[in-house]
């Protein structure tokens, strides 16, 4: 589960002009937006197919789905050397972004891998 | 809950996999067909440049405070002067985007390109499915559901005494229609199918009438408070620069 690490590896930093004004270059956010994008559907992937080799059902598949998200998130900010606002704007984008939309995939590769080991 | 079924291993070789390879490899052409399909229309002179204006002054508008305020105001005449500004439309001139929607059909053949490409794969894929795949328990989700789902995930089989977690063949494919988007953002990169769209509309709403958006344009421009971020940057240079020197 060490995949979110080198995924994020086209993070840019943003100019820090001024310390007073907010400067940032939008293509570079946009790029860091789309590598945090980029690690969380991979970590639905991997982490619907270990749940469903592990045979989580119910809660507990929805309960390691939000831990897996917790970890990409603290993968992230690890990655970004904790200094969150010389990548991203907020907190927000880095911890909260994206984690629903990933569930529809990770619902999949968890039914997927879970029939396949343990109903067949 | 009813007694744990043992599903046949011949419906995962035969139904499960199959259905998911079919549906990841109709993305994949799907997106290869798009792409062939985008006509490369030639672009009129005159709009390019005005949407390269247009780019131009708002590069200057989001950026205004990092420039002196001399430069400043020398670049918001150039742009907006009265008489010969780049953004100065003369009055009637304006074209009528209605008429230029006609004068085009190119567009709207895009878009119906596009829709089919869509529509078409998705109703083949449903059809093929519900032909072949109907009336037999596919697959187990691994989390309960009420019984109100059992009209939609269970269609086809009659039993009422099975567990709802057990569901159909179409039910599966919905599943995998809308989870194998992010496994296509993965492997087809950020030119998703659903991203052409958006992309799409951004592309004709901006092409569209430039005369209306340059005036919008002028307008932004005319009212920017200029007020400069970087008053002493020099001193703050030669600062930097002396730290890195000792």
């Amino acid at each position: 589960m060490g995949g979110h690490d080198d995924s994020g590896s086209s993070e840019k930093k943003s100019i820090g002009v001024a310390n007073d004004v907010p400067t940032f270059n939008a293509e570079n956010m946009q790029n860091n937006m789309k590598a945090v994008y980029y690690c969380r559907t991979f970590m639905c992937i991997i982490g619907g197919v270990v749940a469903g080799i592990l045979g989580f059902t119910g809660l507990t598949g929805f309960i390691f789905y939000f831990l897996v998200m917790a970890i990409t998130s603290v993968g992230l900010i690890a990655k970004a050397g904790f200094s969150i606002h010389s990548y991203f704007d907020s907190w927000n984008q880095i911890i909260f972004d994206g984690i629903l939309g990933g569930l529809m995939s990770f619902v999949l590769f968890w039914t997927f891998a879970y029939d396949f080991v343990h109903i067949f | 809950m009813a007694a744990d079924l043992v599903l046949d291993t011949a419906i995962r070789d035969w139904v499960l996999i199959p259905l998911s390879v079919v549906m990841v490899l109709i993305g994949v052409l799907r997106y290869f067909v798009s792409k062939l399909m985008r006509s490369s229309q030639l672009p009129d002179a005159k709009i390019v440049k005005e949407g390269q204006v247009i780019i131009r002054a708002r590069n200057l508008r989001a950026s205004a405070n990092f420039i002196p305020s001399k430069s400043f105001r020398a670049r918001k005449a150039y742009f907006s002067n009265e008489e010969n500004g780049l953004l100065f439309v003369p009055k009637g001139q304006a074209q009528n985007p209605q008429a230029q929607m006609f004068s085009d059909p190119n567009m709207a053949m895009d878009m119906m390109k596009k829709n089919l490409s869509m529509i078409i794969p998705q109703t083949l894929t449903f059809a093929w499915v519900n032909f072949f795949f109907s009336g037999f328990v596919a697959a187990k989700i691994p989390f309960p559901l009420t019984q109100r789902f059992r009209s939609m995930l269970q269609n086809g089989i009659d039993y009422s005494t099975i567990d709802v977690s057990y569901v159909s063949s179409r039910s599966w494919y919905f599943l995998n229609m809308f989870g194998l988007r992010g496994l296509f953002s993965l492997i087809l990169g950020e030119e998703n199918a659903t991203d052409d769209t958006q992309k799409m509309m951004q592309m004709s709403g901006f092409g569209f009438d430039p005369s209306k958006s340059l005036g919008a344009e002028k307008d932004g421009l005319d009212i920017i408070q200029h007020e400069w971020a970087l008053p002493k940057f020099e001193q703050r240079a030669e600062a930097t620069l002396r730290k890195l020197i000792s």
